[in-house]
């Protein structure tokens, strides 16, 4: 029996096994390579037009999480095939086929064999229980509080904002944050403030970017709390962070810390989050 | 002969200062570009004249290149001269491993990197004379052989490449506490064992070239007056690149969260160098300076760490091995730590040249945490201590301590909880075994060793000779020590019951299949 492609393409049950195929490639090479692919293929472009190189990192999915993708994925494929009498009966036809035809004797005892033996190898890997590493989830941005001690004084988030914005020449604070970043901050996040800087793979959780993705989305408040209380100052609710951020309230003058937030978001091209008329965000 | 050079060095200094700033001035076409980004991404280090003084320029070693001088290490023209524009492109793209300095080419587009390319050299005059520099050719590496590494490693003797960076290539030679560069700053004699922190890159070739051409600026001298004058051939030269490039391994060490420990028929090795650690995979733990307490260290000279395990039924052994070029505190090394102690920016606290012994710490949470909560990484908080063991290398002793915070190490009594060592100093390596009784005696204070159970483990190292002790270190975060279990029987019954389960089930569903297809074609009929 020889069939064209398209019979395949249109039978339910080859398309069933094809969007299996896809969807598994897709979520376990394609969320991780895919981003920085098309972040190339559009630097073509940006590249020549002066405009940088664009960056898309991703990251591999984790295996549990391939595995919830992949079962969602067959659901919606078994709710679709047997939504119609008729696809039903196609989609059983190839399995029926495998059972009993005389002609697909071979096929038959050798799945009989390998499906067997593929059970008991994925048994084996589970009993043989390798302990590996807890999984801690990172937040990104905690929750801020309302208020914080900041070297004995209470400060309320709300009512905190970048003097030096009002203040004195912003070209002087930038100069003065730039030599407070690159004499604190840089070996973590980088000179590119992309979180790479020399020291940043001796720290697990890696040091954070300054980009759109980060301080783009905080108000000047929100990243003064970051600063002054670092990882020991996080809130209950997103640790256990580990994080190596230092409490700069304790090395930096309150001065410094603003003069290092207008640098950070000078030197990364992106504006503030402003809060609300309510104060809220 | 370098006194020669050092004169005319310090001549073409003058020179450049005077001319650098009337070039600088003068602006060469369309550098106004050039200048806005180098003042924004480059001067925090470089500084704004170009002369490597930039605010962050004390708070790194190597400190950042002075474009005044116009001498660069990474190039593929002949010693003293300038370096091409290709080769200025390709260290502002790629960066320099084992450095501060990061690759550009995300920040800046190709028509910005030759603008600030164009800036930096306007820097120094010896650039405006318009000659391009000339490439020194280089031809293609030998086929690799074994007699061929053996001849790079008596070439390696005879010109006495060890005299700097030792017998085994760690950087660790009679020279080496003695090594300034052009600017009396200390440079480090490069640890041949970790090419992927080689400057100019660590494959054969780039070896091979910085042999031909020399590290301008550092006492790496050029081997071209060699093959000159016939003392070596350039395929000896290969040879030798191809045995530099031998003592790194094929890969950089693949860093990976959890130190897996075999279980063996005991007794524990207690000794660095016992036959038994071939049975122990062995680990790299990454280890940077401490900058987060003060006083904050910006030179580390303790990269990493390697990290194997086994046990027995009743002990825990832990080997460490890593790269210290000196047995601390090493009177030859007394102008080193002088030389540090002037170059690096005295943050938070004045720096001294005292003596001080080498020491490492082996970090864990008093006990296994029952989720991912630990106690904060450097050492600890109140409510929450760590476990350490602490080795140094003068006097020699190991003990046991618990902490509260950073800085609140404080001795356990010597007894059953204090680790046992054996401690091996060769070529530029330490070489350290800790062994403990896997139960702990006082269990307030001391960890137990669970089986099967991830156990949080941090390190800190000090050189030192390399004038650290206190804060001044290097760390890494919590990593895991898993003691793992041996697979358990029943791990090869399931397997086999539930393939035959399966298998059975199979041939029923195939049956029955079969038996109703018979059914209904014996009813048709």
């Amino acid at each position: 029996m020889n069939r064209g492609a398209s019979y395949y393409l249109k039978h339910p049950f080859w398309q069933a096994v094809l969007v299996l195929l896809a969807s598994y490639v897709l979520v376990k090479w394609g969320i991780e390579y895919l981003p920085p692919a098309l972040g190339s293929l559009v630097s073509l472009i940006t590249e020549p037009l002066g405009l940088g190189r664009v960056n898309w990192p991703s990251a591999p999915v984790p295996r549990s999480i391939v595995v919830q993708y992949m079962l969602t994925v067959m659901v919606a494929i078994l709710i679709y095939v047997s939504e119609n009498e008729e696809r039903w009966r196609r989609f059983k036809e190839p399995i029926r086929a495998v059972m009993v035809e005389p002609s697909l004797k071979n096929l038959r005892v050798a799945l009989l064999i390998l499906f067997p033996v593929l059970v008991g190898w994925a048994t084996y890997q589970q009993a043989k229980g390798t302990v590996s590493a807890p999984v801690g989830l990172r937040t990104i941005h905690p929750a801020a509080p309302t208020q914080f001690t900041f070297r004995g004084r209470t400060v309320l988030l709300s009512e905190l904002s970048n003097p030096l914005r009002t203040t004195g020449s912003l070209e002087e604070h930038y100069r003065e944050g730039m030599r407070v970043y690159y004499q604190n901050c840089l070996p973590c996040h980088g000179d590119l403030l992309n979180g790479r800087g020399h020291f940043a793979h001796g720290f697990n959780p890696a040091p954070l970017p300054f980009d759109v993705s980060t301080i783009a989305q905080l108000s000047e408040a929100f990243v003064f709390w970051r600063i002054a209380k670092g990882g020991p100052g996080l809130p209950r609710e997103s640790q256990p962070w580990n994080s190596a951020m230092p409490a700069w309230e304790n090395i930096l003058t309150e001065e410094e810390i603003w003069s290092v937030i207008v640098f950070l978001y000078e030197q990364a091209g992106v504006e503030p989050r402003r809060l609300t008329e309510e104060g809220g965000h | 002969m370098r006194g020669v050079a050092r004169i005319l060095g310090l001549g073409c200094v003058a020179l450049a200062l005077a001319a650098g700033s009337l070039a600088a001035q003068g602006g060469q076409a369309g550098s106004t570009r050039g200048k806005e980004l180098y003042d924004k991404w480059c001067a925090g280090c470089h500084g704004e004249t170009g002369r490597g003084d930039g605010p962050a320029a004390g708070y790194m070693l190597p400190r950042p290149r002075d474009f005044t001088q116009a001498l660069y290490q990474i190039r593929t023209t002949a010693s003293g001269q300038l370096p091409t524009d290709e080769d200025l492109m390709k260290i502002l793209e790629q960066g320099m491993p084992g450095t501060a300095m990061p690759g550009w080419s995300s920040v800046l587009s190709p028509s910005d990197r030759r603008e600030v390319i164009a800036y930096i050299k306007s820097f120094s005059p010896f650039f405006a004379s318009g000659e391009a520099p000339e490439v020194v050719r280089i031809g293609r590496a030998p086929r690799r052989s074994e007699e061929g590494i053996q001849e790079g490693k008596e070439l390696y003797q005879r010109l006495e490449c060890w005299k700097c960076h030792g017998n085994a290539g760690r950087g660790d030679g009679p020279s080496a506490p003695t090594l300034r560069d052009r600017d009396e700053y200390p440079i480090a004699a490069a640890d041949l064992t970790e090419n992927w922190r080689f400057n100019g890159g660590g494959r054969v070739e780039d070896i091979f070239q910085r042999l031909v051409t020399g590290l301008d600026g550092t006492p790496m001298p050029s081997s071209k007056d060699l093959l000159d004058a016939g003392v070596v051939t350039e395929e000896q030269l290969w040879r030798l690149a191809q045995y530099v490039r031998s003592l790194s391994p094929e890969q950089p060490p693949r860093v990976q969260e959890i130190v897996r420990a075999r279980r063996i028929e005991g007794p524990v090795p207690q000794h660095p160098d016992d036959s038994a650690w071939v049975q122990a995979e062995e680990f790299y733990i990454p280890l940077v300076g401490q900058i987060i307490r003060p006083p904050r260290w910006f030179a580390p000279r303790v990269d990493g760490i390697f990290v194997s395990a086994l046990y027995d039924s009743e002990k825990l052994a832990l080997r460490l091995r890593w790269h210290d070029p000196s047995e601390s505190p090493d009177s030859a090394w007394a102008e080193w730590r002088g030389a540090i102690a002037r170059t690096m920016a005295p943050v938070d606290e004045p720096l001294d040249s005292l003596p001080r012994p080498d020491g490492v710490m082996v970090q864990f949470p008093r006990t296994i945490p029952d989720d991912v909560t630990r106690p904060y990484f450097l050492m600890g908080e109140p409510n929450n201590p760590v476990y350490l063991w602490r080795w140094q290398s003068a006097p020699r002793l190991a003990e046991a301590g618990r902490a509260t915070g950073f800085g609140t190490f404080t001795a356990l009594p010597s007894g059953p909880d204090v680790p046992g060592y054996e401690a091996v100093f060769e070529d530029g390596e330490w070489r350290l075994v800790l062994t403990r009784a896997l139960a702990a005696a006082d269990t307030a204070s001391a960890l137990s060793f669970a089986t099967g159970r991830p156990i949080p483990m941090a390190f800190f190292a000090w050189d030192g000779d390399n004038t650290e002790g206190g804060g001044r270190m290097a760390v890494s975060t919590w990593y895991y020590l898993v003691l793992e279990e041996p697979v358990p029987g029943t791990a090869y019954v399931t397997p086999v019951v539930a393939a035959m389960l399966t298998g059975l089930l199979g041939w029923v569903v195939v049956w029955r299949a079969q038996r109703r297809e018979r059914t209904i074609s014996g009813a048709r009929e």
